[in-house]
């Protein structure tokens, strides 16, 4: 790789290299892949989902309190993949934003502004050579009035996109060649069936078939628009339904 | 992949190639070498224990505190450059206390612990601030049940049924998992923390050192107290006892 003619500091702090690239910021999505886990976001017709692995390393850690997937406002949710304090971070910033939209607007404010603010802040770490970005990346789901299921995808370089699916994680780039041949099929998902898309898709990359105790899932619908956690039982009946279905 | 990270660990406002930042980890290392740090969350209560290295034949005893209390009813156990864990201290103590203002309650412990945790985040953001060398564990008795959380010098923070940190964390950890915490009182956690102190202590690195030992509870009502020194004893000479049944080595 050549390094043209820079000073030698193009990798160490926030500054262009000669090639036009940021290598703090490149790192910075390295380092999403460090907690060796992978999310995924799926929107179906009415529904959207986030999935994620529950890792507990430690036979001493409480369960209970091992989560990545953080409720923003009533209606937003979002799974976080990455470094754990900066993720904390991140979910604390989005609420606090979410909190002062509702107070100037007196309505829930919506999930693509509230995608694109996030992207604005972490797009002002990637700029000054004195604070990084950081290393984490969120996937955003909401039941949006006008627009119906809707997931958008945040990273540590201020980028922010709608998808129909997406992940993030160790395995991001398998689940995204396998949920685009599903979705080429142009597949009209309902509320089940979505989270199984999900559930499957983080099997199939993963190569293991799932305990409820493993996964966490997150969802939004048009019958229940506001953001919920599914439970344990929840969970376990659809990993049973996928589980039949092969 | 490096782990040395020459040229990527300057700051805590830079990551290596492989996504990581040094500095935390460097800060962790500062954690390893103290001394150990052990609490169990029981049935109706904490029990902190800390393994205190006494480097000093002068030093007075019971002067290097190593247990904090914030509030009346939160103990803290810190591990690491205590130096830098007093700051944490001073910060919880006025969350703590701004809470009470607001609120009119005494603030619950994932509370407490996420405000420090944001704190210890904070400082490995930027370019002129250093992370925290210090792990801190919270724990309290609280109308739904004990709680004992450990937060690190990334700002990463988990609940637990028991943990430790220090020099010898991982044979505490050990013993930690063959034991059924939920089920134990405070009375017999008391007990067991010093055990597991006595035994994870390595005589011939470190001479000498004195237990601390503290609860939260049931027994002292929901306050976070040092555990009174009948108590104390009791559990050291259960300790001691134990040790020379294990092996045949004398205790000085």
């Amino acid at each position: 790789m050549s390094r043209g003619s820079s000073a030698g500091f193009d990798r160490h702090i926030q500054i262009f290299s000669p090639e036009g690239r940021l290598y703090q910021v490149e790192y910075a999505f390295k380092a999403i892949n460090q907690g060796g886990t992978t999310s995924i976001g799926v929107r179906g017709v009415d529904t959207a989902v986030v999935i994620t692995q529950k890792k507990v390393p430690d036979k001493l850690l409480d369960p209970a309190s091992v989560t990545h997937i953080f409720k923003i406002t009533e209606g937003t949710g979002c799974v976080m993949t990455g470094m754990v304090a900066d993720s904390r971070a991140k979910v604390k910033r989005a609420r606090l934003e979410a909190a002062r939209f509702q107070q100037d607007y007196n309505y829930e404010i919506p999930v693509d502004m509230l995608s694109k603010r996030m992207a604005d802040l972490a797009q002002v770490k990637t700029q000054k050579a004195w604070v990084r970005p950081l290393g984490c990346g969120m996937i955003l789901i909401a039941y949006d009035g006008e627009k119906g299921p809707q997931v958008y995808k945040n990273d540590p370089a201020g980028y922010y996109c709608g998808y129909k699916a997406t992940s993030l994680g160790v395995k991001q780039i398998e689940a995204n060649n396998y949920l685009e041949k599903k979705i080429r099929k142009k597949p009209s998902w309902n509320h089940t069936e979505t989270i199984e898309v999900a559930i499957t898709a983080l099997q199939h990359v993963l190569a293991v078939d799932f305990k409820s105790s493993e996964i966490e899932i997150g969802v939004v619908s048009k019958d229940n628009p506001k953001f919920r956690v599914l439970t344990e039982e929840e969970v376990d009946e659809r990993l049973t339904a996928v589980a039949e279905r092969d | 992949m490096t782990s040395i990270g020459t040229g990527y660990d300057l700051t805590a406002a830079q990551f290596s190639p492989d996504g990581r930042v040094f500095q935390i980890e460097y800060a962790a290392k500062a954690v390893e070498n103290s001394g150990t740090v052990v609490a169990i969350r029981g049935k109706d209560g904490v029990v902190f224990g800390v393994e205190k290295l006494v480097t000093s034949k002068l030093h007075e005893s019971s002067s290097n505190q190593r247990i904090f209390t914030v509030d009346k009813h939160i103990g803290v156990a810190v591990a690491g450059m205590i130096a830098d864990s007093r700051q944490l201290i001073t910060h919880a103590r006025e969350e703590a206390s701004n809470y009470l203002f607001t609120y009119d309650q005494p603030i619950p412990l994932k509370q407490l612990v996420d405000r420090v945790s944001s704190l210890l985040h904070h400082y490995t953001l930027h370019h002129h601030l250093r992370p925290f060398g210090c792990s801190v564990i919270f724990g309290s008795h609280e109308p739904e049940g004990p709680k004992l959380f450990m937060a690190e010098p990334s700002g990463v923070s988990w609940g637990y049924h028991a943990c430790a940190i220090g020099k010898a964390k991982q044979a505490a950890k050990t013993e930690l998992e063959k034991m059924k915490t939920e089920d134990m009182t405070c009375d017999e956690l008391v007990k067991e923390v010093a055990k597991i102190i006595y035994t994870v202590h390595d005589e011939v690195k470190d001479k000498s050192f004195e237990l601390e030992l503290s609860w939260v509870g049931e027994v002292t009502n929901g306050q976070h107290k040092l555990v009174p020194d009948e108590i104390k004893e009791e559990a050291e000479k259960y300790a001691k006892e134990s040790l020379r049944e294990s092996d045949s080595e004398d205790e000085d």
